[in-house]
């Protein structure tokens, strides 16, 4: 998958790890801003509610 | 990177593929696990620095005295009182609002509906998420007999002493909430505080219930010092 991803991006070792690190970095904001508040809402992870 | 062809091949390029997949799903999980409790705290921060200074003004102004003699009036999700807990950190302070569902708890520790109000007769119960939001009540279980608490609202300062390690109770057991706790149908004839959350963390199956009595009743604005 990863290699895959590595294969496909262009220039030398160095602008690909940059890239890497570029795309990593947004899938990591993508789920904390946006996945992750929306999943905390619906799983069942600290259900201190009463009724 | 060495290729390898037929059924080998195959099998191994299966073997890392979902080997990578399943890593990175665990790191997901980790990432989330992060954000519960890290992240759901920014958003009950904001929260909570709002409710403090709408509570501050109100005292100010004094308009919502009635608010608090009549527990109905009380909007789901408003604050009404400032929690102290010098036993959890002496910068540890939360707006309690009405109501004990999730949106509700998502803003603070709630005051559970039907339950007395801070100083009154009966019990003033609070429930709270150990993990998110702040984390308010994770280290709830630390509190021993002695610890105070203190309830501020627009008509004074309440201090609670706990009496007694905190209970573990199922998470359906609701009898603590009951004035008498423990003992629901009895007449009220203490002014206490039960403060409610969830054990183990990060599930639902049990409650720690600790409980406290009134000992003193201060003008607002004390008991901030621990």
């Amino acid at each position: 998958m990863y290699g895959w991803i590595w294969q496909r991006l262009p220039g030398g070792t160095g602008a690909r790890i940059a890239q890497m690190t570029i795309l990593a970095l947004g899938a990591a904001l993508l789920l904390w801003f946006v996945v992750y508040p929306w999943a905390s809402i619906y799983l069942p992870f600290d259900q201190s509610g009463l009724g | 990177m060495i290729r390898l062809t037929g059924l080998r091949g195959c099998v191994r390029s299966y073997l890392r593929v979902s080997g990578e997949i399943l890593i990175s799903l665990g790191v997901i999980v980790l990432g989330f696990m992060a954000y519960m409790y890290w992240g759901t705290a920014v958003r009950t921060g904001d929260a909570q620095h709002g409710f403090e200074a709408e509570l501050g003004q109100q005292w100010r102004s004094g308009s919502d005295l009635a608010v608090l003699t009549n527990p109905g009036d009380l909007g789901l999700g408003r604050p009404f009182a400032l929690m102290r807990i010098p036993r959890l950190g002496r910068s540890w302070e939360f707006a309690v609002v009405q109501g004990t569902g999730l949106p509700q708890l998502a803003l603070g520790p709630g005051h559970v509906p039907g339950t007395a109000l801070p100083g009154q007769l009966g019990n003033f119960a609070v429930a709270g998420h150990r993990v998110t939001a702040g984390n308010p009540f994770w280290s709830l279980p630390d509190l021993r007999a002695g610890d105070l608490v203190y309830v501020e609202t627009i008509a004074g300062t309440y201090e609670y002493r706990i009496v007694a390690k905190p209970a573990l109770v199922s998470a359906d057991d609701t009898a603590m909430l009951a004035p008498v706790p423990g003992h629901p149908g009895q007449r009220a004839r203490q002014r206490l505080i039960t403060l409610i959350t969830c054990d183990p963390p990060w599930t639902g199956t049990n409650r720690v219930i600790v409980t406290g009595a009134l000992v003193a009743t201060l003008p607002r604005g004390q008991g901030i010092e621990g």
